[in-house]
């Protein structure tokens, strides 16, 4: 069987989530592999749940939220975006590749941009095969 | 975590659902996990007998959580919700699984893996339900003042509403009268009665109500706090003496800081500022309220040409309409027909914007006295030049018109630019201190631009005229009074409820690092300097989890949004 990559989405609720049900109301289609979770503002996203993720068998993992100067919350999105790059930093350290992790803008109008997104997240996840986290940390474990 | 009994409920949908995923094999599926007491799958969950359905399993099989895996949450989580209340438990204990505009909808072509998609989704609602806690909203008194920024008509309409019902009125206005831009205009279009009769009517009754406080030469400066409650901190300019600062303590605020004309001389062609000749329509209106139409020369003109959306309407400038400025010409025309019958008026447009009540009657009545109307293309402004010492006149203007196809020259001895209407250059600083959202226009954001056009998507903050969007007299008079409306309606009810949903700290974990107190856009959250703890005010919070995923104690937390709920969820979407 061929190998169907698992991708899980951090959607903020104002902006990209709602973008996300515009794509649906719209019925622009994309590769079904992304299991959307909710947050309120993408600032809610603790690094370590994007960790956690990939440790408990994602592919890949991408956060949306409301474009810059557009945050529900007024700012909220620039911390998600300064946090950003230090998560990179520690993955990369890690030995997890870049693309396996990004972060987007998507606002509420933008259904066909979600599409996109996932799309292209989708195929790049899947040129990359399979993470190793998930295996390498039940082999830690096993060894232990 | 008390011994959960879920009901789980996969919604049909006719067959919006049903026709791609496989409902009755998801129900299949999670009828057999932990917990799940009961999976029903059914047409419509949203109908009566589907919300009756869940009432009905609440009180018979005793379930104490609720997983809904049916169309988005933004589109019936309230429902659902309400039915647990029905049922008897706690609205919150409710979750729903978006399986239609999330999966359904968006993978029509691949029926397996939506139902595989389907089932990690409502996995995921199940594994979150049994992290959900109850939670109860909050009430809070609601103060009957209102801060009401701008003595423009907007702003002196709104307060006189609220003052009127008997509520005190804080009025600030930056300059040191009041009316506004209103206050610079002679006649109004298309009935063409005296702005000065509009204003001088507002101001003799707001000077007779005495809840009104009238703080001129002042801006606000600071607002903390939350909808019925909050704190405002206004500087008043007295001549060369230190501002002086008040607080004021208001339930509501009410933007109406107006908007400010478009500079002229940025269109460098027309001659603005070069050529004596070349006026604004702000500069023409103030000759008009003189009551002396003539040239830097002290002559009458002998031709008067018009030129219409100067700023708006264009690619370098603002893309759109100014809404005023057409039905301002023509009455240009009007009063410059009646004071000067031999003056030769015409009128340079792209569009005539005859949109509202009486305006297509008063384009009609316009024509009727000989005002010369020619129309040129978007991209082709009309082009200004001196005219020689054989013309009769002062300038030449050469126009691409556009119904003749020709291009014409008309003569003119005076040019009135209609300058559009654009957001006033502190409209930011404004936004950023009301904690509001301006477009890339620099216009104020509703909270719905059709549903909700005075809120905003701050409780307590509502917003009205120009400050908005460019608007005519009475859109702005009737959004006043709506703001002013929906104010009286909160304060009637007296307290506020606030939803339950908010962070809390635990201060056994907290080190006081403060931290969270910086990062809060609300600032919500509050150091206490005896107890060396930070703490948050529930009714100030809005529930965005920034602190709690910058705690770097992980003593924050955020209710309905805590971190075992989003683990769960993680887990459920990959297992």
């Amino acid at each position: 069987m061929s190998y169907e990559p698992k991708i899980v989405g951090f959607l903020c609720n104002w902006c990209s989530y709602t973008g996300a049900d515009l794509a649906g109301t719209s019925r622009i289609q994309y590769p079904p592999n992304i299991r959307v979770i909710r947050v309120m503002c993408t600032a809610r996203i603790d690094p370590t749940f994007v960790v956690d993720a990939l440790a408990k068998g994602a592919d890949g993992v991408l956060i949306c939220g409301c474009h810059p100067g557009d945050c529900h919350y007024s700012e909220g999105n620039y911390k998600a975006m300064r946090r950003f790059p230090l998560l990179k930093r520690l993955l990369k350290s890690y030995g997890i590749e870049d693309e396996r992790v990004r972060l987007e803008w998507v606002s509420a109008s933008e259904g066909q941009r979600f599409a996109d997104v996932v799309t292209d997240m989708t195929e790049r996840v899947r040129g990359l095969g399979p993470s190793r986290v998930h295996a390498t940390l039940l082999t830690d474990q096993r060894e232990r | 975590m008390q011994n959960c009994r879920i009901g789980v409920y996969v919604c049909n949908c006719g067959t919006n659902i049903a026709h791609i995923v496989d409902a009755e094999a998801v129900k299949e599926a999670v009828s057999k996990l932990p917990d799940v007491t009961i999976a029903r799958s059914y047409r419509y969950m949203c109908s009566n007998p589907g919300q009756e359905m869940i009432v009905k399993d609440i009180q018979e099989l005793g379930l104490n959580r609720v997983v809904v895996a049916a169309c988005s949450p933004r589109m019936h989580e309230r429902t659902f919700r309400n039915a647990c209340k029905t049922g008897g438990i706690n609205p919150y204990l409710c979750e729903m699984a978006n399986i239609r505009e999330q999966c359904s909808w968006v993978h029509v072509a691949d029926k397996l893996a939506a139902t595989e998609k389907a089932l990690a989704l409502t996995n995921a609602a199940i594994n979150r339900v049994r992290y959900h806690e109850p939670l109860d909203p909050l009430t809070a008194e609601m103060c009957p003042t209102t801060l009401v920024l701008g003595g423009g008509i907007a702003g002196l309409t709104a307060a006189l509403e609220l003052a009127m019902a008997g509520h005190p009125v804080y009025l600030v206005e930056k300059s040191d009268h009041l009316g506004g831009n209103l206050a610079r205009v002679d006649l109004t279009a298309p009935y063409l009665d005296s702005a000065r009769d509009l204003l001088t009517e507002r101001l003799v009754r707001l000077r007779q109500n005495p809840n009104i406080s009238v703080m001129l030469n002042s801006q606000l400066k600071d607002l903390t706090g939350f909808v019925g409650n909050y704190s405002a901190t206004v500087a008043t300019h007295n001549g060369h003496e230190l501002p002086q600062e008040k607080t004021l303590h208001v339930g509501n605020v009410i933007v109406a800081t107006g908007y400010k004309e478009f500079d002229a001389s940025r269109i460098t062609h027309y001659g603005y500022g070069k050529l004596p000749d070349v006026i604004t329509s702000f500069e023409f209106e103030e000759m008009l309220r003189a009551g002396r139409i003539q040239l830097k020369s002290g002559r009458p003109p002998q031709y008067v040409a018009i030129i219409h959306c100067v700023g708006s309407r264009s690619k370098e400038f603002h893309a759109y309409c100014s809404r005023v400025c057409c039905m301002t010409a023509l009455k240009y025309a009007h009063e410059i027909k009646s004071a000067l019958p031999d003056c030769y008026v015409s009128d340079v447009y792209i569009d005539m914007h005859a949109f509202g009540k009486g305006h297509e009657d008063f384009y009609k009545k316009s024509s009727e006295v000989k005002t010369l109307f020619l129309m040129y293309g978007k991209n082709e402004r009309p082009v200004i030049r001196k005219a020689g010492p054989g013309d009769d006149c002062q300038m030449l203007i050469e126009v691409d018109e556009k119904l003749s196809g020709e291009r014409i020259e008309i003569p003119a001895d005076m040019v009135i630019l209609m300058v559009g209407m654009e957001a006033r250059p502190d409209a930011g600083e404004v936004a950023r201190l009301v904690n509001i959202s301006a477009d890339k226009d620099g216009w104020f954001i509703e909270s719905h631009p059709k549903l909700d056009p005075v809120a905003t998507t701050t409780d307590g903050i509502y917003i009205a005229g120009t400050c908005v969007a460019p608007k005519d007299i009475p859109d702005t008079v009737a959004q006043a009074r709506a703001a002013a409306g929906r104010i009286l309606a909160k304060i009637a009810k007296g307290k506020i409820e606030i939803e339950g949903v908010f962070a809390e700290v635990n201060e056994d974990l907290c080190s006081g690092c403060r931290m969270c107190n910086e990062l809060c856009p609300y600032s919500a959250i509050v150091f206490d300097e005896v107890k060396k703890r930070s703490h948050v005010i529930p009714a100030a919070c809005k529930a965005c989890g920034a602190c709690v995923a910058a705690c770097p104690s992980g003593a924050i937390k955020g209710r309905h949004f805590t971190d075992q709920q989003i683990y769960a969820q993680i887990e459920g979407v990959l297992a």
